[in-house]
């Protein structure tokens, strides 16, 4: 019997067929049950090294996506107790980029980031984050990231205009505050008065 | 030739007819009679016994001990203790110690690496029998994790995860029901048996969520989520996720099995002889659904 693609298939039984997309590679044949994942998911390509699309970031919507190449990592030792593995393992990350260059970034988040955190620019311009949290590094680099992540998060915060009846409600209780300032004010006037002597007319 | 006695008992069996309910009986003294006794030899104590509660008719309560505190009052009940028959435990095996074993060529890395290349390593001791799911990876020794290769555990945390995916490799975590675990971790026992390969069965209710999560890179999720996942993991970890695509390894890191298969490259219901070294393959199509099911 010739050993082709079909008859190897009718002689292996309907069970058998190629994969779908499992692989992008060459045809393999590969059992498939009634719970294989093309069942389960009918509706899915199954494809494992789909490639993503990069979310953008506008204005100050930031999206959360960091591209790694554009961004410096530097391991070093850490401080503080922890014996052999604390003075030779570089568990401490740094991380950093020049802010002004930065494309990845708006204009409008770069400026913020310049004004609301300044103190973690350096002269250079870079904006530097640093841990050394946990004792490894790829904990480390996911905190730096973490923590920059909140920096962007928390420059970009505008917060909302306040709703029409918190505006009211502050200008009624500045008035009442104001109006019950004054009569306080009235009344202990009248005290002063009923001290002094009385005038002779 | 055969001895008198098989002669004998395959004669029966080309003479006798078929065995039906019409022409069997218990073996004698089986069957006891819910009668009470009468006559000669089931007189005087009618088989009620002697004196007690027994035979006076007024039995005991089952349990007690007569007074003492009887065995199923004398644990008291424990919230802890819920479900513990349902509880699996795994066999931990650290980031550090699967290096070592990849170093000093304990473990292959050119095929998918799973439980049965694992317990090849024979440096675990695992017993299905004792409610035992696998092998779990653990967190220690991630930094010095620096081999590609594609992995199959029963559990595995996110660090975890993110050490194996950031050198190129993959990581399923898949479920395995204690007699399929049984075969996969000493395959050649199982084939000597001569028994069809089994069918895996699926993961129970308290774990089904979790196999079913992209997160932990189940074996029954969507291989598309299991991929935005990845490019996730990859940003919160800072690493950029290295393209499968383009790796020399690429189909060995994408092999897959399917989630009734035991063995790669073998299916449930098939017979490996080692002896004569083929592979016995059902025909009969009620079998083959049943295997496919």
């Amino acid at each position: 019997m010739l050993l082709s693609r079909p008859n190897i298939l009718r002689s292996l039984g309907r069970t058998v067929a190629p994969c779908r997309s499992l692989h992008n590679t060459a045809w393999l044949w590969c059992f498939r049950s009634a719970v294989s994942l093309d069942k389960i998911y009918p509706e899915s390509d199954l494809d494992l090294t789909k490639p993503q699309q990069i979310p953008k970031t506008k204005g100050h919507n930031f999206s959360g996506y960091v591209p790694m190449d554009k961004v410096q990592v530097t391991y070093s030792r850490s401080s503080g107790p922890g014996g052999q593995n604390v003075n030779k393992i570089n568990t401490k990350v740094d991380l950093r980029f020049h802010l002004a260059s930065a494309e990845w970034l708006s204009p409008e988040l770069k400026e913020k980031l310049a004004t609301k955190h300044k103190t973690s620019i350096t002269s250079d311009g870079f904006l530097v984050i640093r841990s050394d949290k946990t004792r490894s590094q790829q904990l480390n680099l996911a905190e730096a990231m973490d923590k920059l992540r909140h920096l962007i998060y928390t420059a970009a915060f505008v917060p909302p205009p306040p709703a029409v009846e918190d505006i009211e409600r502050a200008r009624r209780r500045h008035e009442a505050a104001t109006r019950e300032r004054l009569r306080q004010k009235k009344l202990r006037s009248v005290t002063k008065q009923g001290r002094r002597a009385p005038e002779l007319s | 030739m055969a001895s008198q006695g098989t002669e004998k008992a395959l004669a029966l069996l080309r003479r006798l007819p078929r065995v039906s309910l019409g022409n069997l009986k218990p073996n004698p003294g089986a069957v006891k009679s819910a009668r009470r006794g009468r006559g000669i030899y089931g007189g005087k104590t009618h088989g009620a016994g002697s004196k007690g509660s027994g035979q006076r008719q007024n039995f005991m309560r089952l349990g007690f001990e007569t007074g003492n505190t009887p065995f199923y009052l004398r644990f008291p009940y424990q919230n802890y203790y819920k479900g513990h028959h349902m509880r699996l435990s795994y066999a931990p095996l650290c980031m550090g110690k699967l290096q070592r074993m990849i170093d000093t060529s304990r473990l292959r890395t050119d095929v998918p690496v799973d439980i049965t290349q694992l317990s090849a390593t024979q440096l675990f001791s695992i017993n299905p029998m004792e409610k035992m799911g696998g092998i779990m990876l653990k967190d220690e020794g991630i930094d010095h994790f620096q081999a590609t290769l594609n992995l199959e555990v029963q559990w595995a945390t996110e660090a975890v995860i993110t050490s194996v995916e950031r050198n190129g490799g993959t990581i399923t975590v898949a479920y395995y029901d204690p007699i399929s675990l049984q075969a996969a971790l000493n395959p050649m026992a199982f084939f000597k048996r001569g028994v069809a390969i089994p069918r895996r069965m699926l993961p129970p209710q308290n774990l089904i969520d979790y196999y079913s999560d992209p997160k932990n890179r189940g074996y029954l999720a969507d291989p598309t989520e299991v991929a935005r996942e990845r490019f996730v993991l990859a940003q919160k970890y800072g690493y950029e996720l290295p393209d499968i695509r383009s790796s020399p390894n690429q189909e060995m890191l994408l092999e897959r099995k399917d989630p009734r298969q035991i063995f790669y490259g073998l299916q449930p219901g098939w017979v490996v002889n080692l002896e004569d070294k083929v592979i016995l393959k059902p025909t009969d199509p009620e079998l083959l659904e049943h295997y496919a099911s």
